[in-house]
């Protein structure tokens, strides 16, 4: 029997190594395509995420296609699995240069694309990252941006905002202890807590492992006095908290998410469940521009009626993104010389109307946008004024 | 005084779910000696029956649960038979990393079907919340309670009485001498798989209904912890996964409730450990005297 | 006389265990030269220090797997307290020793050092428990571990730890790592041979084979059970230093018994004390999946299903048969020999 495994196995490798050394070599490639790659958690526990990038991406490229794609350009886009893993995510890739990946989507999450970011340090090669938002993820390397803002400034901006406006000070914080996002953000926010008079009164958290029952984080902030809950999480955590807390709150309890939250009103099983939450987002799905309207009807169309989130929005201007990038560098197939560094130098150049809202970029990589804070009202999203 | 009662309620039912998981995994171990890694997402599997037949096709709940019962027992005796049969004579391990395998496969078929998104499971009992003092137990709480009861009655019943019980029990002791008893294996395994992955159904409608969502991943961790109940109570040992899964559910809540929600499987996991030291073979479980 | 020693050193340059060095001195040799030569593909390049750790992580859990015949789901437990432990070692002496060739050494040794302690801990139940119980108890340390990393502040937390921050920057290529990673890969292959070849090896199997008989010869359970733990975890941890040398961030949450079964899965596919088996089975299983790239959403689907059949095949009488005329020692007329070396390993 061993005898037999290690056979079938050494067979396997020896295929495996054929393979390796083969692909990349043989590849017909067309001079007029351009090849995005994308690497993202397509299977496993975050496939959610890596799904909802993929979707709004493949729409930015089959739009921009059909109006004749870029400079003479028709668009390419490569999406690898990654399984969440920076592991995977390095390998992809590697797959992904080997078959001629001219810009890069990055990563969907901070981890690995931190990892692919070091990885991609010397190819030059523009990483543009739609979701990546942990301040670490897009650092050493100058080739690197991000669509999304980054944790820290989404957790200051929500902290200024409630201190700001006529918002109640005392909050519960509500996070998921094991993912970065959260982290980032909670920190950030507990940062810029007494410069804007907040009190939080409980802090209660979950992990990926403990995602399915809230009943005792709802039991404390219940006993906590808590007036608003700061809830720095993604919509799919968050609709399971609103739907475990139906009427366990009082009716003026306010809930206060940030862009994780986009697309939450697709996701609940029943829109009334989202009322009195607040949103501090460049994105809402129920915004009236024809822009986001046009892209909502296309996301529902392509996915069977879901909404897009956070992540599909990210996903789609970033391939906008790196349209106008090519637009500004004026890269056609009769000019790719120093494509890369062209490209990257036209990103802090440009400015993308997106459905994320008017976007530029620093050279440090982050994008300059402003957020808008939208308020859920009987099942529709409009913005919030202060009263 | 009333987040302890709280904490308590929700812990029961908690721990009623892991306790069917659990009586599938002891079952199984008992009889087939096998741990089926497979049996949490069965729980999946089940679920999204539930979604299809009720939220799409719109079957009365009632048809719904018995199709849901008939198909995930079916799921479990064609599992047994294409995975598992085959290697009846093979080492626990070989069956072992092919119950991995069914796992993932399991998985990736449910994410191609019906996507990678959260899907919303649907109200099938409605049952107002009652309050006792100041303490609210909800009402998918209270038939949880009563269901799981029940159904452990039942089946302590069932394999203590019962012709199928007891040649599940007469294998479980000795295959062999059950077969020479005129009982047959194969047979027996596979009622075996019926009613744990049927047990795992039940367990699914109750984890939908007090949890709402449902993922291709959802049957990872309850798989985990209901196997890491099975073995806290003494793993083939039927009042065992019962007690085991009450017990884990309950140290769950209280930990969470009253020490950290984030170290809460730390919490659950150390208690295990201490539990195990103390009483090798869990707390049921049988102490099997070695021979040399 | 002279041929006898002359016929003893054949022998030993074609006996099992040489051959398995051969094993991987060779690969290892082609991948060097594609790899400095240029000639490895990118996807190829950035596996190749990955699967190493695995080859060490297969191998190491062999030991306990295999040898000791103890269920462990809780290797990638060890390989995380490896891996922050010495990760961290290596971010705070990197001013204090900038070469790498004595700092990565170093991390390897106290991250090791680390798992070992961990190891003990983990150990020690392993006295009293066995089977399914003790495997549950693995398992248990493991999510302990990564629950207790992810709410560490020094770890960095759930933000996981980054390597690549100014300062502290102790992130490097494949073509940096590649040489540390053979010689960790053949260091562990070489010590896990000559234990299990050795006095204490025998009484390893031995406790396997039956504790009881073991102990009343006189085998020592509990420091054999005990020091099985500690090699094992060691050699986890340094491979979990040389891991997380080689990402930019690296967090806790993937070190789940996902991992651990993962790695189980290797060893068992590797066949149970084999150590080539471990090595090639290490290779073929983190290469198959992105093989399988190209089926894009089919892709785990396809792994599943493979996994399935090779583990069903190999239980398969018939097939065993119908392979075994197709084998190589067959194809050699090397039968004979092979029957005496299988009746020789059997012992």
């Amino acid at each position: 029997m061993k005898k037999l495994t290690s056979l079938v196995l050494a067979l396997l490798m020896i295929v495996a190594c054929f393979a390796f050394a083969s692909c990349g070599e043989n590849e017909e490639k067309n001079a007029n395509e351009l090849v995005i790659g994308g690497i993202g958690p397509l299977t496993g526990a975050y496939a959610n995420y890596g799904n909802s990038v993929k979707n709004g991406a493949e729409i930015a490229v089959a739009e921009i296609n059909a109006r004749g794609g870029i400079n003479g350009f028709t668009i390419k886009l490569d999406f690898q699995d990654s399984v969440g893993n920076p592991e995977s995510a390095v390998a992809a890739y590697g797959k992904l240069m080997d078959d001629g990946m001219m810009v890069s989507l990055g990563c969907v999450l901070s981890g690995e694309n931190a990892s692919v970011v070091a990885a991609a340090k010397e190819d030059g090669i523009l990483l543009l990252t739609p979701s990546a938002s942990a301040d670490n993820a897009i650092v050493d390397n100058d080739a690197a941006f991000r669509v999304c803002f980054s944790d820290s400034s989404q957790g200051i901006a929500a902290a200024d905002y409630i201190g700001a406006n006529n918002l109640p000070k005392k909050i519960a914080i509500f996070y998921q202890a094991d993912i970065d996002y959260s982290n980032g953000l909670r920190e950030a926010f507990l940062s810029k807590v007494a410069d804007n008079g907040i009190e939080i009164v409980a802090e209660e958290s979950f992990t990926t492992d403990t995602a399915s029952d809230f009943s005792t984080q709802i039991t404390a902030i219940q006993t906590s006095g808590a007036e608003m809950i700061f809830m720095p999480i993604y919509a799919d955590e968050a609709s399971t908290f609103l739907t475990q807390a139906q009427g366990k709150f009082d009716e003026s309890m306010l809930y206060f998410g940030c862009d994780g939250l986009d697309g939450i009103l697709g996701k609940v099983a029943d829109p009334a469940l989202c009322e009195n939450v607040l949103l501090l987002t460049p994105f809402a799905a129920d915004e009236p521009k024809e822009l986001v309207q046009n892209f909502v009807a296309a996301y529902k169309e392509k996915t069977g009626g879901a909404t897009p989130d956070q992540f599909a929005a990210d996903g789609y201007d970033a391939v906008y993104a790196i349209k106008a990038a090519m637009e500004k560098a004026d890269i056609t197939p009769e000019s790719q010389a120093d494509f890369n560094k062209r490209i990257v130098e036209a990103m802090t150049q440009i400015t993308v109307e997106g459905v994320t809202g008017n976007m530029s970029w620093e050279a440090s990589g982050e994008t300059v946008k402003l957020p808008l804070v939208m308020i859920i009202k009987s099942g529709v999203a409009q913005l919030y004024t202060a009263e | 005084m009333s987040l302890f009662f709280q904490t308590l309620i929700s812990g029961l039912n908690l721990g009623s779910i892991y306790a069917l998981i659990a009586l599938g995994y002891t079952m199984v171990y008992g009889i087939a000696k096998m741990l089926n890694f497979a049996h949490g997402d069965v729980i999946m599997i089940g679920a999204y029956s539930v979604i299809v037949t009720v939220s799409s096709l719109g079957l009365p709940p009632v048809i719904a649960i018995l199709i849901g019962i008939a198909f995930c027992a079916l799921l479990g005796v064609s599992i047994e038979f294409l995975a598992y049969k085959p290697l009846r004579k093979a080492s626990s391990l070989a069956v072992l990393i092919t119950a991995i395998g069914v796992s993932y496969f399991l998985q990736n078929i449910a994410q191609l079907i019906f996507g990678t998104q959260q899907l919303a499971f649907p109200k099938i009992i409605n049952l107002d919340a009652i309050k006792i003092g100041s303490v609210q137990i909800d009402g998918i709480t209270l038939v949880t309670l009563c269901v799981t009861a029940v159904i452990m009655v039942l089946l302590t019943l069932f394999i203590n009485f019962t012709k199928i019980g007891k040649a599940m029990r007469a294998v479980s002791e000795d295959k062999e001498a059950a077969e020479l008893m005129g009982i047959s294996t194969n047979r027996t395994i596979s009622v075996t798989f019926a009613i744990g992955s049927a047990l795992a159904m039940i367990a699914s409608l109750f984890y939908g209904a007090t949890y709402t969502y449902i993922k291709p991943t959802t049957g990872s961790m309850p798989g985990i912890k209901a196997f890491t109940a099975a073995v806290f109570g003494g793993i083939g040992s039927i009042p065992g996964a019962m007690l085991g899964g009450i017990m884990l559910g309950i140290i769950e809540q209280y930990s969470k409730a009253y020490i950290s929600t984030t170290m809460s499987d730390a919490i659950v996991f150390g208690v295990l450990i201490l539990v195990l030291l103390v009483k090798p073979t869990g707390l049921l479980g049988k102490k099997i005297s070695e021979k040399v | 006389m002279a041929k006898k020693n002359f016929n003893n050193a054949l022998k030993k340059a074609f006996s099992k265990d040489a051959l398995t060095i051969y094993l991987v001195v060779a690969i290892y040799a082609v991948i060097s030269i594609m790899l400095y030569g240029d000639l490895a593909s990118r996807q190829l390049t950035n596996m190749l220090i990955s699967v190493s750790c695995y080859i060490v992580l297969a191998v190491s859990l062999n030991l306990v797997v295999g040898l000791l015949g103890e269920l462990s789901l809780g290797h990638a437990g060890f390989m995380s307290v490896g891996l922050f432990s010495g990760c961290l070692f290596s971010m705070w002496t990197v001013d204090l020793i900038p070469m790498l060739y004595i700092r990565l050494p170093l991390a390897m040794i106290f991250g090791g050092l680390f798992a070992a302690i961990v190891g003990f801990v983990v150990g020690l139940p392993a006295l009293r428990l066995k089977g399914d119980y003790l495997a549950i108890v693995t398992l248990a340390c493991g999510e302990i571990i990564k629950n207790i990393i992810t709410n560490l502040e020094i770890t960095g937390g759930a933000l996981g730890l980054t390597t690549t921050n100014s300062g502290s920057y102790i992130y490097s290529k494949p073509k940096v790592l590649l040489p540390y990673a053979i010689v960790l890969v053949l260091i562990t292959v070489v010590v896990m041979m000559n234990i299990k070849k050795s006095r204490h090896g025998r009484a390893i199997m031995a406790i396997r084979d039956n504790r009881i008989a073991a102990e009343a010869t006189g085998v020592n359970v509990t420091y054999y059970k005990l020091i099985v733990f500690v090699l094992a975890a060691f050699f986890a941890g340094a491979a979990g230093v040389l891991y997380g040398h080689s990402f930019a961030n690296i967090k806790p949450a993937v070190f789940n018994y996902n991992m651990s079964i993962e790695i189980l899965v290797i060893v068992v596919l590797g066949g149970m004390g084999s150590i080539n088996g471990s090595i090639i089975a290490a290779i073929a299983l983190k290469a198959l999946p992105e093989m399988l790239r190209g089926l894009d959403k089919y892709r785990m689907l396809i792994y599943s299903i493979v996994l399935i059949v090779v583990m069903l095949l190999n239980s398969n009488q018939k097939f065993i048969e119908f392979k075994s005329k197709f084998s190589f020692k067959s194809l050699l007329k090397m039968k004979k020999k092979s029957k005496k070396e299988e009746i020789s390993n059997e012992q």
